[in-house]
């Protein structure tokens, strides 16, 4: 193929394309790459990113990519000037050069924008009907009434207060999505954290005759800064996972680690497991395990990837191993510093 | 001497919740529809505690919070939001402004939101 019609195929490209050659600096740029970043042609051919790194949109991609234009796949640029959300992947190519992509995802933002705010509007729209229901049962419920019709009305609570689960899990979701929950970072023992929340499954624990051993370091733990509640959430959503899906009789083992610059916690189950083919899905939105049905547990199955995000926007890790049958146990790991 | 509450809240429905748990408490209950009716209640009788909703037509809760705070007369009233919107900043703002505390609606019974009232009460 000669140049110019290299040139010509290049340039009709929707996506912004940028090589830089050996040496970091830019050899070539498209038309698409051109009209993102309001630059022209002359301005940065032969400059490294980091000569450009004053210019007004350049900057940002310089934040991203770095002097050396590290690898990346995939990354968010938000360019508010020009109203653009672009998605940035760089790579290698033979010879030393380096390829970035630009693509621009502005439009499926703004879609996804509209329906975060769609949801969050009727959520917040389905609580106030929520609340008058709730409340009209409350006031029924203390009435004189037949036996039969107090059946009714504890499972009429009872679906309601399903409801507002949904509504309220719906609402940290996208919360969590929009990345409005931020993480309220305080100092905490989280050994204390965790004895915290397991006081409140004593009862449960004892109902269904599980056994359960809790180990903790043999020396203090420093104190780590963590969001409390957030992670207390995540120690909860946890432990009522082990208690969910093993049955009667069982075993539930947790154990709090110190590794030096980081804490682990795991929790190991006899429960019935996790089938090898639902492993993948466990931490996507919305998911519940074939166990879900097996065990009649009752969930919306978010809170395991909330529990991931929260632990991730820790610095931390969250995994897990499991087989059918024989149990599961969860990890994970925040940073002590 | 029976102990008189005001609740500022726009659907009927809630309004009447709140007010026959409360009166079966034997509290005195007043009941405003929007801010602008909560001050004329206000004027006419110096409730104890307001229960005040924060999205309300025209002026909003927290326009009514301001304004009562900044009002000798009224500024000592405690005031307890009772929202269906709680975002952290709306709760933190809400707090700020004076409030004794915000509860998203939904999340309560009648009965823990008596406990709160007979709490921020209690002599």
């Amino acid at each position: 193929m000669n140049q110019e019609k290299f040139l010509s195929i290049f340039n009709t490209l929707t996506d912004g394309i940028l090589v830089f050659d050996a040496k970091r600096k830019l050899s070539l740029i498209n038309t698409s790459a051109k009209k993102f970043l309001n630059v022209k042609e002359n301005e940065v051919l032969g400059k490294s990113i980091k000569e450009l790194s004053d210019h007004p949109t350049l900057k940002f991609l310089y934040y991203i990519l770095g002097e050396e234009i590290r690898e990346v796949e995939k990354r968010e640029l938000e360019l508010k000037k020009n109203d653009l959300i672009l998605e940035v992947t760089s790579l290698s190519l033979p010879f030393g050069e380096k390829l970035v992509i630009l693509h621009d995802i502005s439009r499926e933002k703004r879609v996804e924008r509209l329906k975060t705010e769609f949801i969050s509007v009727t959520a917040h729209q389905l609580r106030t009907p929520l609340a008058s229901m709730k409340w009209a049962l409350e006031i029924l419920s203390k009435e004189n009434l037949k036996d039969a019709s107090k059946q009714m009305i504890e499972k009429l609570k009872e679906a309601n207060k399903k409801m507002l689960q949904l509504v309220n899990e719906l609402l940290n979701v996208l919360k969590i999505e929009e990345g409005k929950s931020q993480l309220r970072l305080e100092k905490a023992n989280i050994e204390d954290l965790i004895k915290e929340v397991i006081e409140n499954y004593t009862l449960l624990l004892e109902e269904k005759k599980l056994q359960f051993q809790v180990k903790f370091p043999s020396k203090k733990l420093p104190k780590i800064r963590i969001d409390k509640n957030k992670i207390s959430f995540v120690v909860q959503t946890l432990l009522e996972n082990a208690i969910s899906y093993t049955p009667p009789g069982g075993e539930i083992y947790l154990n709090l680690e110190f590794l030096g610059n980081e804490v682990k916690f795991s929790i190991r189950d006899t429960g019935v497991g996790i089938k090898k083919e639902e492993q993948k899905y466990i931490f996507q939105k919305f998911f519940r395990g074939s166990g879900a049905k097996k065990m009649k547990t009752e969930g919306s199955g978010l809170a395991l990837y909330m529990a991931k995000k929260i632990i991730e926007a820790h610095g931390g890790k969250i995994w897990f191993q499991s087989e059918e049958g024989k149990g599961t146990t969860f990890y994970f790991t925040l940073p002590l510093k | 001497m029976k102990k008189t509450i005001l609740i500022i809240e726009d659907e009927k429905d809630l309004r009447f919740f709140l007010k026959t748990a409360l009166s079966q408490e034997g509290y005195e209950v007043k009941e405003a529809f929007d801010a602008e009716e909560g001050f004329e209640k206000l004027k006419e009788k110096k409730p104890d505690l307001i229960l005040l909703d924060i999205l309300l037509p025209g002026k909003s809760g927290f326009d009514f919070l301001t304004q009562i705070k900044a009002d000798p007369n009224f500024e000592s009233i405690p005031v307890l939001i009772l929202s269906n919107y709680g975002r952290q900043e709306d709760i933190e703002k809400g707090l700020k402004l004076g409030a004794v505390d915000y509860l998203i609606k939904a999340n309560f019974t009648l009965e823990e939101i008596v406990q709160k009232v007979k709490k921020i009460l209690k002599p």
